[in-house]
C-alpha cells in the first residue's frame, strides 16, 4: 500500500509515517486489526479502551483533515469504523456474533434462518413469553422480574457455551461441531434478547 | 509573536472570532476564550449576560429580541414569541405544538409558522436566527471584532429535525457553525478542563424547557461521552405551569385568554424563584392572590423530577456504571437552583452534586472552550471531545415496524448499511422512510425522512436487493444512501426532515432578511466599519508606542496623521465608505512600518532557535 498523498509506502498503517494523512482502509481488515488487539474471544478490557483513545486522538475529525476534503471523508470513514469496533468488541455479546461472522455465519442477517434452533429451545422460549403476557396483563411486576432474571440466568449459559466453542473454532477453524454449537447457543442467546427488550420496555412505559 | 497590526496582514488566521453560544428556551447566553479564559458576554439591558429567548415582531416591522421583548409579551401575546426552542423541527400537527398556549399559526405547510404582527409568518427557525443575530452584534461590540464561526449547544436529547433546525438558524444568523454541541457535554468540559480532573460524572441538566442527563469519562485528554438520556418536553416551564394551574383550579377560573395565561406564567414563574431563598411567597396575577408554600410546590412537582429519576436510572445502565463508581455530578440549568431538584439528585445518586460554575453560564462557557479548541492550533492536543447519538436510527419495515439501524448512545460520528429486499415480482421502487427514536411502531417514533428509491430492475419478489446505508457526522446529523446491489443504481439523499426547511427555503430566507434589512443596511454596514476601526485604532497605537524606534519621523507623521482620520471619522461619519477608505488609507500608509516590526519578530525567532539549537 502506498499513501494516496506522498506515495510512500504505508503497509497497514492508518496514518501515513512520512506525511501524516489519513489512509483508506485496507481489504479484509477485521475490527480487530481496526483497534489494533490480537483476536480472539477474550479481550482485554483496558487495553480495549487505551487502543480506542489513542486512535480518537490520531483520526478524529476534529484532530485532522480540516482543510483536505479527501482526508476529511477518510477520517470519518475511519473514524466511524473505529467507532463499530470499539462498540463491537467492547463487551462479550457482540464480540461472539462478531467471531461467529468472521468464521462466515452473520446471524445478523439473513444467515440466520440457516441455523436451526432444536424444538425444545423454541418451546422454551415461547412458553416465557407466553407468562411474560399474563404476568404484564395482571400487573405482576413481580412475575416480570423473576421471569427476567431467569431468561438473564439461561443467557448466560448460552453466552458461555458460545464462547467455548469458539476457542474451539478459534483453534481449528475446520471443526464444524464447534461452529454449530456456536451459532445455536448464539441464536439461543438472540431469543433471550428479544425476551429481556420486551420484559424492560414494559417497564419504561409503565413509569 | 506580536500581536496588533500584524494580524490585519497575516493570510493564514481566520479574521472572525469563535464564540460558543447557549441557545436556551428562556435565556441564551455567548462566550468566548479570550486570553486563555472563558468568559460571558453581556448581551442585554443593564450588562446582563442572560439574554431573555424572546422576540417581539413589532407592527412597522422591526423586531425587539431580550428583555424588553418579554415586558411586551403581556401586551403582545401573539406576536411575542417565547421558548422558541420547543417549536424546532416540529410540524404544526405535532400535539406538543398545540399545548404550547397563546400563539397563532399559519396553516397550510410542513413547518410550524407563527402568525405575527408587521410581516409574514415566521417559522422557528428565523426566531432563532434574530437570537443568534443578537447574540452575534453583542459578542461583536464586546470583542471589537467579527464573530464568524460558532459553536452553538443543543439539548442532548434533540432529534435529528431539531438538530438540522438548530444548524440552519445559525446560517440564518450569518454564522459558521463549528459544532452542534450537546449541552451535558459543554458543561462537563466547563468543568472538566478547568479543574484537569479525570474520572467519571453525571451531568443533571434542567433547563427551561427541556431535561438530559449525561454520564461522561474523561481520561487521558479523551473526554467520552457514555451515555445520555432525557426528556425534550420536560423542564422549569412545567413547574411554572404546575403552579399556575392551582392557581386556575383554586379560583375557578376554567378558559383564561392568551395574555391572562402569559401573565399568570410570569407570576408563577417569580414564585417559583422565591421560593428559592424563603418557605412561602403569594403568587398575584389578574387581580387574585394565591398563597404557595415551598412544601406544596415540592408536592405538585414532585411526578416532574420522578420523570427525571427515570431517564437518570437509564442513562446509569447504559453506560455501564453505577451510581457509586461517579466522581461527580454536575447541574447544569436555571431549574436546578429549585431546592428541591438537588434534594432530589443527592438522593438519586447519593452523592452532593457540584456547583461551583453558575449553572446558568456553565454550557455557553463549555461551548466556547470547544469553539476554542476546534479552531485554535496552539490548543488542539488539549482534549478531543467523543460524543454519541442520542437515539436510535432506523428504517420502517413490514407491518410498521422499526428495523434498528444505529442504536443509540454509539459514538459518532458512526455509519451503518442494511439490505432490504422487494416482496413483489417485478416491483421496481422501493419507500424508505427513516424514524428516530426507541419505540418499536414507527408510528411511536419520530419521522425523520421518506424517499423513493426508483429504477430497480424488474426481478423476482425478493431478489432485487437494495442496500441502504446510514452515516452521522460529528454533530449527530445524518445523511442516507440507497443502492441497488445487482445493478449498482444508487440515490444520495440528503436528509431533509420531515418537518424541516429545504436548502432553497434557507437560502430564500437569506436573501429575504437582506432584503429586510435594505433600510438599516446603511447602518450596518457603517456599525461594522466602526468596529473594523476600533480595533485598528487600538492595534495600530499600540505598535506606536512599543515599536517607536522602528519609524522614522517623517513616516511617523503620516500614520499619525491616517489615525486621526480614522478616529475622526469614526464618530463623525453617516455612511460607511469615507470610514472604510480612511482604514483602508491607515492599513497601507502603515505597511513598512508593519513589515519592519515582522522582521524584528522573525529575527527574535531565529535567534531563540539558534540558542535552543546550541
Amino acid at each position: 500500500m502506498h499513501c494516496w498523498n506522498c506515495q510512500s509506502e504505508v503497509g497497514a498503517a492508518e496514518v501515513c509515517p512520512s506525511c501524516g494523512k489519513v489512509q483508506p482502509v485496507a481489504a479484509g481488515t477485521t475490527l480487530f486489526d481496526v483497534l489494533g488487539l490480537p483476536r480472539g474471544v477474550d479481550v482485554d478490557r483496558a487495553e480495549l479502551e487505551r487502543a480506542y483513545r489513542e486512535r480518537s486522538l490520531r483520526i478524529h475529525p476534529d484532530r485532522t483533515g480540516k482543510d483536505d476534503p479527501r482526508e476529511r471523508r477518510l477520517s470519518l470513514e475511519r473514524t466511524a469504523l473505529l467507532n463499530e469496533a470499539y462498540k463491537t468488541l467492547r463487551a462479550p455479546e457482540p464480540r461472539a456474533f462478531y467471531l461467529l461472522k468472521l468464521h462466515g455465519l452473520d446471524l445478523q442477517k439473513d444467515e440466520a434462518r440457516a441455523v436451526t434452533v432444536p424444538p425444545n429451545v423454541l418451546e422454551e422460549v415461547l412458553d416465557l413469553r407466553e407468562q411474560l403476557d399474563s404476568a404484564r396483563a395482571a400487573g405482576d411486576d413481580e412475575q416480570v422480574s423473576a421471569l427476567s432474571d431467569r431468561v438473564r440466568v439461561l443467557s448466560a449459559a448460552a453466552l458461555s457455551t458460545a464462547r467455548s466453542a469458539l476457542h474451539r473454532l478459534e483453534r481449528d477453524p475446520r471443526d464444524a461441531a464447534a461452529r454449530d454449537e456456536a451459532a445455536q447457543a448464539l441464536a439461543r442467546l438472540r431469543y433471550h434478547h428479544r425476551f429481556l427488550e420486551a420484559a424492560e420496555g414494559g417497564d419504561e412505559d409503565e413509569t | 509573536m506580536p500581536g496588533g497590526l500584524l494580524q490585519i496582514h497575516d493570510p493564514l488566521k481566520p479574521r472572525g472570532h469563535a464564540v460558543g453560544i447557549d441557545l436556551g428556551t428562556t435565556n441564551s447566553l455567548v462566550a468566548a476564550v479570550v486570553e486563555g479564559k472563558p468568559g460571558a458576554f453581556p448581551v442585554d439591558e443593564g450588562g446582563s449576560l442572560l439574554l431573555p429567548s424572546v422576540v417581539h415582531y413589532a407592527l412597522d416591522g422591526s423586531v425587539i429580541v431580550g428583555a424588553r421583548a418579554r415586558v411586551l409579551a403581556a401586551a403582545e401575546p401573539t406576536s411575542t414569541i417565547a421558548s422558541v426552542k420547543r417549536f424546532m423541527g416540529k410540524g404544526p400537527e405535532d400535539a406538543e405544538t398545540k399545548a404550547l398556549g397563546a400563539y397563532r399559526f399559519a396553516t397550510g405547510g410542513p413547518v410550524v409558522r407563527f402568525e405575527v404582527k408587521g410581516g409574514p409568518p415566521v417559522t422557528p427557525i428565523e426566531v432563532s436566527a434574530e437570537i443568534l443575530r443578537t447574540l452575534k452584534r453583542r459578542a461583536e461590540a464586546a470583542l471589537t471584532g467579527k464573530v464568524e464561526q460558532a459553536v452553538i449547544t443543543v439539548p442532548a436529547y434533540f432529534d435529528d429535525a431539531q438538530r438540522q433546525a438548530t444548524r440552519d438558524a445559525g446560517r440564518l444568523a450569518g454564522l459558521e457553525v463549528l459544532r452542534l454541541l450537546n449541552e451535558p457535554t459543554a458543561a462537563a468540559l466547563a468543568y472538566g478542563l478547568d479543574k484537569g480532573s479525570q474520572g467519571r460524572f453525571a451531568v443533571y441538566d434542567l433547563g427551561g424547557g427541556t431535561f438530559d442527563i449525561s454520564i461522561l469519562e474523561l481520561v487521558e485528554g479523551v473526554f467520552q461521552v457514555k451515555s445520555t438520556g432525557g426528556d425534550s418536553a420536560l423542564g422549569g416551564d412545567d413547574i411554572d405551569r404546575a403552579i399556575a394551574t392551582r392557581f386556575l383550579e383554586a379560583h375557578g377560573l376554567a378558559s383564561p385568554d392568551a395574555s391572562a395565561i402569559t401573565e399568570l406564567l410570569a407570576a408563577a414563574r417569580s414564585a417559583k424563584e422565591t421560593l428559592t431563598g424563603k418557605e412561602s411567597t403569594e403568587l398575584s396575577a389578574l387581580g387574585k392572590t394565591f398563597p404557595v408554600s415551598r412544601a406544596e410546590m415540592e408536592r405538585w412537582i414532585a411526578p416532574l423530577l420522578q420523570r427525571t429519576g427515570v431517564a437518570c436510572r437509564r442513562a446509569l445502565k447504559d453506560a455501564g456504571i453505577s451510581r457509586e463508581e461517579l466522581d461527580g455530578v454536575i447541574l447544569v440549568g436555571g431549574s436546578t437552583r429549585v431546592p428541591a431538584v438537588r434534594t432530589f439528585v443527592a438522593q438519586l445518586f447519593g452523592k452532593e452534586p457540584l456547583g461551583d460554575i453558575d449553572p446558568d453560564q456553565v454550557v455557553a462557557l463549555g461551548a466556547a472552550v470547544q469553539a476554542d479548541l476546534l479552531t485554535n492550533r496552539e490548543r488542539q492536543d488539549e482534549v478531543l471531545l467523543l460524543d454519541v447519538i442520542p437515539l436510535s436510527l432506523g428504517l420502517e419495515t413490514m407491518g410498521g415496524v422499526v428495523e434498528k439501524l444505529v442504536p443509540r448512545n454509539s459514538a459518532i460520528p458512526t455509519a451503518a448499511a442494511q439490505v432490504f429486499t422487494t416482496f413483489q415480482d417485478g416491483q421496481n421502487a422501493l419507500d424508505v422512510h427513516v424514524v428516530q427514536g426507541e419505540r418499536e411502531l414507527v408510528t411511536d417514533n419520530r419521522s425523520l425522512a421518506r424517499f423513493r428509491l426508483t429504477g430497480i430492475p424488474p426481478l423476482p419478489a425478493g431478489m432485487a436487493r437494495v442496500e441502504v446505508r446510514f452515516e452521522v457526522n460529528a454533530d449527530g446529523i445524518l445523511s442516507v444512501s440507497a443502492k441497488e446491489l445487482s445493478t449498482g443504481v444508487s440515490q444520495a439523499i440528503t436528509v431533509k426532515p420531515t418537518h424541516g426547511l429545504t436548502d432553497e427555503e434557507i437560502e430564500q430566507m437569506l436573501l429575504d432578511s437582506i432584503e429586510h434589512a435594505e433600510e438599516d443596511i446603511h447602518l450596518r454596514l457603517l456599525r461594522e466599519q466602526q468596529v473594523e476601526a476600533d480595533r485598528i485604532l487600538h492595534d495600530a497605537r499600540k505598535q506606536l508606542a512599543t515599536f517607536s524606534d522602528l519609524l522614522p519621523g517623517d513616516e511617523r507623521r503620516e500614520v499619525e496623521a491616517a489615525i486621526a482620520r480614522v478616529a475622526e471619522l469614526r464618530d463623525s461619519a453617516t455612511d460607511s465608505q469615507p470610514l472604510a477608505d480612511a482604514i483602508k488609507a491607515l492599513d497601507d500608509v502603515s505597511r513598512p512600518f508593519v513589515e519592519r516590526i515582522m522582521n524584528r519578530a522573525v529575527g527574535t525567532l531565529l535567534e531563540g532557535r539558534r540558542v535552543e539549537d546550541v
